[in-house]
């Protein structure tokens, strides 16, 4: 009688030499090279939702390359990573650093889209320099990821291998204090952060041009993302009367900081950055907390762009929800690995990530948002920011990023 | 806003920071006072509750802040809301007690303490991978009423927060002070062998301590959920560490303390936000937590354990 570990052996035999049956000999699938690109969101916490859309909006691009043989002879393979963790509620830095190291210790990872969250790119960037492997972010957007400055913290490898398809925060926090300052006239303005590599940064960047712009600092206070209780905070403010409210900070305190800001400061005109953009806002802080508040993203507006309403109804029809920006942003990131991969395989080389790297950084892609290019740091060429307001629009479903949030302009750069 | 006004204010956002506190940290106490246990699954049985509660106003056709309700049946919702949470979160202390705690009663050491850490992360994630991670919009019934109170407002929600906490803990004090199976508690909390050979159930007397206790929590996530408009399975941890501490802070076992020490933290944490920063609170929290113990081992309004054999 067969001993049990033979049977199984037996067993595993012939059902790969079934599999291996059903591909068939002589396809081509088995001649082409897989290469795997990786992404990483946090897709689980508070900011689930946004993350979700830049998560498809890549799968999107790396799916379409795949179907329409860009790259002859080669197979695109996306890896999703997931750098939110339940115990942090949102992102969290470590779980990022362990998404590095699994990418890095991949031999086939060649590039990824990501990360979602300035924290998290903080824990990832130096990670991925010293394993040369370059990264596109579709959302983060803190200005010392990519600073010179900080090269040897976050580029201890010497290449820049973090780039952006969108600006970062030494335009979007500023740009929205302009904006306030001369087209709402606010002259006085609190201003919050949630403890967080993104939004302390943007904070600090919003209120060193608020003062420049004459607007009056009345304080700076840090919430905790994970308390449930900012009453205390905001009953500390609303003696002051400050015109405006600004926060630097993701979902999980902006949720909140809406729903007991809108008891307590009802008047005051609130604000913040990409943070609080995202479906998050409109469902689980929702109407009328939500109502009115104002915010930013580092990115032209392209999801009202009729040039894209093909791709709009592409995305809505393969993952049932309609995208927002940062999918666009998303998508425009995989279309710059895609190309560079394109470009490393045309010359007859092996496409390794120094390669990648290499095109990455030389790109210049015709993508959703525009011409992408990059320059030396790694910062997008393009320094739009554009601004928006929460405004209800009942005809829509509440999740409905474009219809519910409601387009101003793109912010004054000075 | 004068700084009185503002001290008012800040007074009444910690006296309704108190009382969640409070009813958590009354359970707690419940189950100390009788087993010697500090029950750790008590964190999420609050946060259950919260849940609960969410479903439970959902099924009346609640969602988000559009139905708002008056009259009779704004007082039926919620007292229904109420039943139905504080029944279902009882239901769950008692077969976490009947399943978990009662086979380890016997055993010395940690244990028992150990298993509830090990319940509290169950229900964490039970809770985590059915609804997903993300933050829920709660139904908020209630009209906005707001009563100016020299310069400080009071929300009709911070007064029916309020008032449920208050009727919630006298009941339980009745309870405790006056009913026969109260007498029977109080008994078992001094010497269960002592208790048993007069003829208490104290089997039975453990069951009531935790259906109260977790009732009581689940009233406090129903109670949080309306106060703040949110729930997520997060809340358990950062707000029962709060009560934990409250608990403490009054003389784990004393009801009483259990009331003061929520009421305390709750000030604190309102006071310390208005006057340091809020950043602060927690080290000053538990500082304050430090210097009390340092100098009262047995909290405000703990007596020293009798010695049990």
């Amino acid at each position: 009688m067969m001993s049990r570990r033979a049977a199984i052996t037996v067993t595993v035999c012939i059902a790969v030499a079934a599999a291996l049956g059903a591909v068939g000999p002589g396809q081509a699938i088995a001649a082409d090279q897989v290469v795997k690109v990786g992404i990483d969101a946090s897709l689980t916490g508070a900011d689930a939702e946004s993350a979700a859309r830049i998560k498809n909006g890549a799968l999107l691009a790396f799916d379409e390359a795949n179907a329409k043989g860009e790259i002859p002879g080669y197979r695109i393979e996306a890896v999703t990573y997931d750098d939110g963790t339940a115990t942090a509620g949102q992102y969290d830095p470590a779980q990022a650093a362990t998404n590095a190291r699994k990418m890095v210790s991949d031999p086939a990872m060649v590039a990824a889209v990501g990360p979602q969250m300035s924290g998290a790119g903080k824990a990832m960037a130096p990670i991925l320099s010293q394993g040369d492997l370059a990264i596109i972010t579709p959302a983060s957007t803190n200005p010392d990821l990519t600073d010179p400055r900080f090269a040897a913290q976050y580029r201890p490898g010497g290449k820049p291998i973090y780039f952006r398809t969108v600006t970062t925060d030494n335009f979007q926090g500023p740009n929205l204090a302009n904006y306030w300052a001369d087209s709402l006239h606010v002259k006085s303005v609190y201003v919050l952060d949630d403890g967080g590599a993104f939004g302390v940064g943007l904070a600090d960047a919003f209120q060193k041009r608020a003062e420049q712009k004459g607007i009056k600092v009345l304080g700076r206070d840090r919430l905790d993302p994970k308390a449930p209780d900012y009453a205390t905070i905001l009953t500390k403010i609303k003696p002051l009367n400050p015109d405006a409210l600004y926060y630097g900070g993701v979902m999980q305190g902006g949720i909140k900081l809406a729903k007991q800001g809108h008891d307590i400061l009802p008047k005051a005109i609130k604000g913040g950055g990409d943070g609080i953009v995202g479906p998050e806002m409109l469902t689980a802080a929702g109407f009328p907390a939500a109502e009115g508040w104002y915010a930013t993203i580092a990115s032209p507006h392209l999801t009202e762009d009729v040039k894209l309403a093909d791709w709009m109804k592409e995305y809505k029809a393969k993952f049932g929800f309609a995208p927002d920006d940062y999918a666009v942003t998303a998508y425009d990131a995989a279309l710059v690995i895609i190309d560079a991969i394109k470009r490393v395989a045309a010359t007859g080389k092996p496409v390794t990530r120094d390669a990648v790297r290499d095109a990455i950084q030389d790109a210049s892609v015709p993508t959703l948002q525009g011409e992408v290019s990059f320059d030396a740091n790694g910062d997008l060429k393009d320094r739009t920011v554009s601004v928006f307001r929460i405004k209800r629009d009942p005809n829509f479903p509440s999740d409905d990023m474009v219809h519910q949030y409601m387009y101003i302009g793109v912010a004054p750069a000075s | 806003m004068t700084t009185f006004d503002l001290l008012l204010q800040q007074t009444i956002n910690g006296l309704s920071l108190g009382a969640m506190y409070a009813l958590l940290a009354l359970g707690f106490t419940l189950v100390y006072g009788i087993l010697e246990l500090i029950n750790f699954s008590h964190f999420n049985v609050f946060m259950v509750g919260s849940f609960v509660g969410l479903w439970t106003l959902q099924s009346f056709g609640l969602s988000g802040q559009d139905v708002i309700l008056t009259g009779l049946p704004l007082a039926g919702v919620l007292l229904v809301a109420f039943a139905v949470t504080m029944l279902a979160t009882g239901a769950l202390g008692v077969a976490i007690e009947r399943l978990c705690l009662r086979p380890l009663r016997d055993v010395k050491g940690p244990a028992a303490m150990i298993t509830t850490i090990g319940v509290s992360y169950i229900l964490f994630n039970v809770i985590l991978l059915s609804v997903g991670a993300d933050q829920k919009n709660y139904p908020n019934p209630l009209p906005t009423v707001r009563f100016q109170l020299a310069g400080a407002v009071l929300d009709l929600r911070v007064i029916l927060i309020w008032i449920v906490a208050l009727a919630l803990m006298a009941g339980l004090w009745l309870f405790v002070q006056r009913s026969r199976l109260g007498k029977a508690m109080r008994a078992t909390a001094q010497d269960p062998e002592a208790a048993r050979m007069m003829g208490v159930d104290v089997d039975r007397v453990i069951v009531i301590a935790f259906f109260a206790g977790s009732a009581l929590a689940g009233a406090g996530g129903l109670i949080f959920g309306l106060y703040y408009n949110y729930t997520s399975f997060l809340i358990g941890f950062t707000t029962g560490l709060r009560a934990f501490t409250a608990a403490v802070l009054g003389g784990i076992g004393s009801v009483p303390g259990a009331m003061a020490g929520g009421v305390i933290i709750g000030m604190i944490e309102a006071m310390s936000g208005q006057f340091i920063a809020t950043a602060w609170t927690d080290v000053i929290i538990f500082s304050i937590l430090v210097l009390v113990l340092v100098f009262r081992p047995t909290g405000l309004f703990g007596r020293l354990a009798p010695v049990k054999s």
